[in-house]
């Protein structure tokens, strides 16, 4: 396997790139597979309301807008740079018993972060974009450590609203393995909404899972 | 139909264009054939003539001219005594060795191979011009879309101030340039939700020098924004603009602008604006697959 080290005769170190340095918990396999994963440091807001609605990109937006002022701050500083990570989500209210209404759903949008990013940073980071006008809802961007543990993976292809049909698959699977799902529900985007046909969508499932009673 | 005349004359007023350019080049393979000069003889903007040249004809302009030069040296090995190394040098090759490389990948023998033997000459052209030893062609192939016709909408847009930096050289190694103005402008702020990060490319790498090419790497900024630390600050035109969207690696761009000059454009009945082009990048090339890129192409267009 390759791997990405930093030699030290190497002025500026290789840029580091999560999803790559963590593969096995970015796989996205056409059928249910378990994987195993290990505490992560994320960019976290939470926010209610309907998924893809005026909230929700508000937030999208403001969680970007902090992803790349802290990453560009610390490349400026010569610090260790890094890829900015795609977009995950954390939905809470799904996989229960009753389903509310998707204008009432709670979530939390995630990037992946390097851990040796602080919060002072992010304090900074609104800083400089309020000076700029740009600083939207960026405040209520956090530093969240998420951990999962075991979870069932699959591959979703399609639209949104179909998730379903694929959370019914990796259910079932669980319940093969002696598994049931314990959520909350984890999706990370491989497609741009904007600009790719609802059924060409590409979406990581991820379903948190503990061995049935 | 009214429409349908009208898109056929401009079809016709590019061929037109095109044939002047293409007399040109056979009339004159001895010179020093300059971009300027030839889109001045095209009556086009220097900014879209080599890609008006290379959609219609279906091949770069400079990769047009040489083949030209290598079929006349064919024609002159078989029907003259001139000296091989005397043939190459007229044909732009400084060297014997050079000039049976490129003769041998254009047409599959060596020039010796070629002067003893008695085979046609096998030599593709999309658009059917080849070497003629006397006279100017009279008509060519327009390139056709082969696969489904481009989806290409007209879009009336509005100036836009950015922020840039310039980048000199080979389009391929801008990266440095962008690391330097996203790194400057994310630690300013200036990386906020709404900013569109956009690529203006002026020259032709088929007929610019590799250390002259000019590009300028832009973010989106607004009125308050000052120039500072060497990025400068300017207004991209405003007005309506043809935008055909390309997936895929930025390495395969040039594909895309052939289609939309060499197929679309011909058939649109509009005409270009004197503007550059200039290309929104919709994905961050960062964490983004090269096969899942996605770019917005903008052709500026003269009002109707």
């Amino acid at each position: 396997m390759k791997t990405t080290t930093v030699s030290k005769s190497r002025p500026a170190p290789a840029k580091l790139d999560l999803g790559a340095r963590f593969k096995r918990e970015y796989v996205a396999p056409r059928k249910p597979v378990l994987i195993d994963t290990a505490p992560a440091c994320y960019l976290v807001v939470e926010g209610k309301g309907e998924p893809g609605g005026a909230v929700f990109q508000a937030r999208v937006g403001a969680l970007y807008a902090m992803a790349f002022t802290v990453k560009m701050t610390r490349k400026f500083a010569g610090k260790q740079d890094y890829a900015v990570g795609k977009l995950e989500a954390r939905y809470f209210d799904l996989g229960g018993q009753r389903t509310p209404p998707r204008d009432k759903w709670r979530w939390q949008l995630l990037i992946r972060t390097p851990d040796f990013v602080e919060t002072g940073e992010l304090d900074r980071a609104v800083a400089v974009l309020r000076k700029r006008g740009k600083e939207g809802d960026s405040a209520l961007v956090k530093l969240d450590t998420i951990a999962e543990g075991r979870c069932v993976q699959m591959l979703h292809v399609g639209p949104y609203d179909r998730e379903g049909d694929t959370v019914e698959v990796m259910a079932a699977w669980a319940k093969s393995q002696g598994l049931r799902c314990r959520g909350p529900h984890h999706e990370i985007y491989l497609s741009d909404p904007r600009r790719v046909a609802p059924e060409k969508l590409k979406t990581i499932l991820r379903l948190p899972v503990a061995p049935a009673k | 139909m009214h429409d349908g005349h009208h898109q056929l004359a401009t079809l016709r007023f590019y061929k037109e264009r095109m044939l002047v350019v293409l007399a040109h080049i056979q009339e004159r393979l001895d010179e020093d054939l300059a971009l300027e000069d030839l889109a001045r003889r095209g009556g086009l903007s220097r900014y879209h003539f080599h890609r008006v040249f290379h959609g219609m004809v279906g091949e770069p302009l400079m990769a047009h001219v040489r083949r030209l030069r290598l079929e006349r040296a064919a024609h002159r090995l078989r029907h003259t005594s001139q000296q091989v190394v005397q043939i190459a040098l007229e044909a732009g090759y400084d060297s014997h060795e050079a000039f049976t490389r490129s003769f041998r990948q254009a047409f599959g023998v060596t020039p010796s191979e070629f002067r003893r033997g008695r085979m046609p000459l096998r030599s593709l052209a999309p658009s059917g011009i080849h070497f003629l030893e006397r006279g100017v062609p009279r008509d060519f192939r327009a390139a056709r879309s082969l696969s489904r016709p481009m989806q290409v909408t007209i879009e009336s847009v509005l100036p836009t101030r950015v922020a840039f930096l310039r980048h000199v050289g080979p389009y391929a190694a801008c990266g440095p340039t962008w690391d330097r103005l996203c790194t400057w402008m994310g630690k300013e702020g200036y990386l906020g939700p709404g900013c569109r990060i956009i690529g203006i490319s002026y020259d032709d790498p088929e007929a610019t020098p590799p250390d002259q090419i000019r590009y300028d790497a832009c973010i989106t900024v607004d009125e308050n924004f000052k120039p500072r630390d060497g990025i400068g600050v300017q207004t991209i035109e405003g007005g309506e603009c043809a935008r055909v969207t390309h997936h895929g690696p930025y390495a395969e761009l040039s594909r895309t602008y052939a289609g939309l000059f060499g197929q679309w454009l011909p058939r649109s009945g509009r005409h270009v604006r004197n503007a550059p082009c200039f290309e929104v990048y919709l994905n961050d090339p960062g964490s983004t697959a090269p096969e899942d890129l996605v770019t917005d192409i903008y052709l500026p267009l003269a009002p109707l």
